[in-house]
């Protein structure tokens, strides 16, 4: 208890207690709390989800109070919960992406009538501010990793440098606007059906290109982006996403070229000399003779390319977000359970 | 006004601690490495000096499915039936 009801002095409260995110939270109540559960038709006992290692139970009480801090609408929170039973499920391997310096954001990519219906953004600026949706259900997820999944910084967050994109990063696909099936279809869902897809990336590179008029220029600078020195991913294929917006999907339209060529061409042109990953430090021991000519791979798999459309119309913007740790985690698309939706 | 903690503390877990053994000569030594870079390296030097120094004898080296991962139950069986001591440790 407080002694008051001022809501500057009760947002001072959550601060001192240390359960935000830095940024200011919208104090709960308990109509509140009440009525965000039954926005995903919870009573507070269920339980989420768990990370063995770590002993955390998530229950639905804890996922509603932090939504509320978030300030999620309730009909928000099956995205919350579908997100959280992702990062719980045993592929995604929460403890590596959740804990390293790498300081991994945690993608939310909502596949499905919910998007539109929820109003998540998937068009112009949908990595950025501006959309309560897209804003809120990433903190929300971020807030419970925080206090109900001992993701706290300085503890079990060991990121180095972090990303912005550990506030929230949630978008919506763009499946008005797409020459190819949307993610959640290729991973078996109905094109009905709603979902979310966690994934974990610890960067964000805009790839530009204005004079393209087909894939494969395109392509090389997409592929120079992933498969630049740098990259965290090139001792263990690690999968990557790819999100093309309005004119480059529209190239990918045009020309016909399916998921699976750009994939094969992009496994093609990112590999590398072993010289030059052994002249960076990458790889050890001395570059030979035959290091230049021997060519490295990016990826293993066609489908550890995991490619979304999203994003403006105009411009001439796409994005690679590397993976987070080689195969250590793999992304996971779970079904969202709306009120009301045919399972 | 009521504040609504939107903590978990982590459940807690009866764990049923090994008795120490008495001395380590002769007992049957277990490596579980993570994967990272050097950490198979790091523990092989680790066992040749536990076995050296205290006359432990490797006989199996687990790797796991990666650092993320935690060992999976059919490993912690083998390693249970095979070993007597095991270590555990990370390399980068």
């Amino acid at each position: 208890m407080v002694g008051s009801d001022d809501p500057a002095e009760l947002i001072e409260a959550y601060y001192e207690r240390g359960w935000t995110d830095g940024l200011p939270v919208v104090p709960p109540t308990e109509k509140s709390v009440a009525a965000m559960l039954a926005g995903a038709g919870l009573t507070g006992a269920e339980v989420i989800g768990e990370i063995p290692g770590r002993n955390t139970v998530v229950t639905a009480d804890k996922v509603a109070i932090n939504a509320v801090l978030a300030g999620c609408r309730p009909a928000y929170l099956p995205v919350v919960v579908a997100a959280l039973e992702g990062l719980c499920h045993p592929d995604f391997a929460y403890h590596g992406p959740a804990s390293s310096t790498g300081g991994s954001a945690m993608v939310l990519i909502v596949n499905g009538p919910v998007a539109p219906r929820l109003g998540i953004n998937a068009g112009n600026n949908a990595f950025g501010q501006g959309v309560r949706a897209n804003a809120t259900i990433g903190r929300a997820v971020r807030l419970v990793m925080m206090n109900v999944m001992q993701t706290q910084p300085g503890l079990f967050d060991r990121a180095t440098l972090g990303n912005p994109g550990k506030y929230a990063f949630c978008f919506a696909e763009n499946e008005e606007d797409h020459p190819w099936e949307p993610l959640h279809v290729e991973r078996g869902f109905r094109p009905e059906q709603s979902t979310v897809t966690v994934y974990a990336s610890n960067s964000l590179y805009q790839v530009y290109n204005q004079l393209a008029a087909e894939p494969e220029p395109l392509l090389r600078c997409v592929a120079d982006a992933l498969g630049n020195l740098g990259v965290p991913n090139m001792k263990g294929f690690s999968q990557s996403l790819l999100v093309f917006a309005g004119e480059h999907s529209e190239l990918f339209r045009q020309s016909g070229w399916t998921k699976r060529r750009v994939r094969d061409f992009l496994i093609e042109h990112t590999r590398r000399p072993v010289a030059d990953w052994k002249r960076a430090g990458r790889l050890p021991g001395d570059a030979t003779p035959g290091d230049a000519t021997t060519l490295r791979r990016m990826f293993e798999n066609p489908d550890d390319l995991l490619l979304v459309c999203a994003g403006g119309r105009a411009g001439s913007w796409s994005a690679c977000l590397p993976g987070w740790g080689n195969k250590w985690t793999r992304s996971v698309t779970t079904p969202i359970r709306v009120i009301g939706d045919t399972p | 006004m009521t504040l609504f903690d939107p903590t978990s503390a982590p459940v807690a877990r009866n764990i049923a601690v090994a008795p120490r053994p008495a001395g380590l000569r002769g007992l049957r030594l277990a490596l579980v490495e993570n994967t990272k870079f050097n950490s198979d390296t790091l523990l092989t030097k680790l066992g040749a000096l536990l076995a050296r120094e205290y006359g432990l004898t490797p006989v199996l080296m687990h790797r796991k499915r990666s650092p993320s991962h935690e060992v999976e139950e059919a490993a912690v069986a083998e390693l249970r039936a095979k070993a007597d001591l095991v270590v555990s440790g990370i390399g980068d």
